[in-house]
């Protein structure tokens, strides 16, 4: 009776967990969280940071703020604006930005796309949100599964060091009895080989002692005779 | 922008990704700033054969 607990059955268990979250599609931004999370093989990338929630200001779409703020100093708030309006003035009079066929074309098109994106900007933008979320519900709720299967494969874990122990003492406790036993009776048929010993020496003294006392009688008989027979010729 | 190394410039464009691009709630100037920097770019490039549609003589 030799209950061997296994614990390399863990391994594998752990093993088929993490290359489930390794190959999900890292398509949304946060998916990237999501998943470096369980990683821990890596120490050089530590925790990744929270995704900002928007991006950094741009003004017109086209310029960040930060050209603005680093305009604020020396020019004020209008500074940039008059900036930008000299620079188009400039490039149009000097006919460095040639008017062609291709600038209406231009015109048009920049025109329709501020319409659509100001018009339409917010659902979609909602509606991606939306798809974002749902895929980053999904990726969380396999982190949380494989969180909680790590959790049990723990605790079975330490359950089976738990039982290892208990089966070690268990067949400690048998072998101690086991030798208990054979000692018991390594004595008892001690005992009887001893007695039989005895009982041979016993009877081989007795037996001496009878021949001798036999041999005795006889001499002692044959002495008689001996005597009765010298008596009688001479009668 | 020292660098034009293309380890300097992945380097620059993945920055320009974490700012404008890689974010909870996008917006559409993450996507135009990039159109803009083409279209002036080509616009630079081509430079040379609009010198010789300007539709006035002198400025």
């Amino acid at each position: 009776m030799s209950a061997n607990v296994e614990n390399s059955a863990v391994a594998p268990g752990l093993e088929s967990v993490t290359p489930s979250l390794k190959n999900a599609a890292l398509l949304c931004p946060g998916a990237l969280q999501a998943a470096r999370i369980l990683h821990t093989g890596q120490p050089s990338l530590a925790p990744v940071p929270p995704l900002p929630e928007h991006g950094r200001k741009v003004r017109f779409g086209l310029i960040p703020e930060e050209f603005f703020q680093f305009l604020y100093p020396k020019t004020g708030v209008t500074g940039p604006y008059v900036l930008g309006t000299g620079l188009i003035l400039y490039l149009l009079s000097k006919e460095i930005y040639v008017i062609t066929p291709e600038t209406f074309s231009a015109i048009s098109t920049i025109v329709l796309l501020v319409y659509v994106v100001k018009n339409y900007g917010a659902s979609v933008g909602e509606f991606a949100d939306k798809l974002n979320e749902q895929k980053i519900a999904q990726l969380e709720e396999v982190k949380q599964a494989s969180i909680k299967q790590i959790q049990m494969l723990l605790i079975w874990r330490s359950h089976s060091r738990h039982w290892n122990n208990i089966a070690m003492a268990l067949e400690v406790t048998y072998r101690e009895r086991l030798h208990r036993v054979y000692r018991e009776v390594k004595n008892c048929l001690d005992y009887h080989i001893s007695v039989q010993n005895m009982m041979c020496q016993k009877e081989q003294e007795h037996m001496i002692n009878w021949e001798k006392e036999t041999i005795a009688s006889c001499i002692a008989d044959l002495k008689l005779l001996a005597k009765k027979a010298q008596a009688q010729p001479v009668l | 922008m020292q660098d034009f190394t293309p380890k300097g410039t992945a380097g620059a464009l993945q920055e320009y990704d974490n700012k404008y691009v890689n974010v909870k709630k996008r917006s559409f100037a993450g996507l135009s700033m990039v159109l803009a920097a083409y279209k002036l770019f080509n616009y630079c490039h081509s430079y040379k054969e609009f010198k010789h549609k300007r539709p006035r003589k002198y400025h």
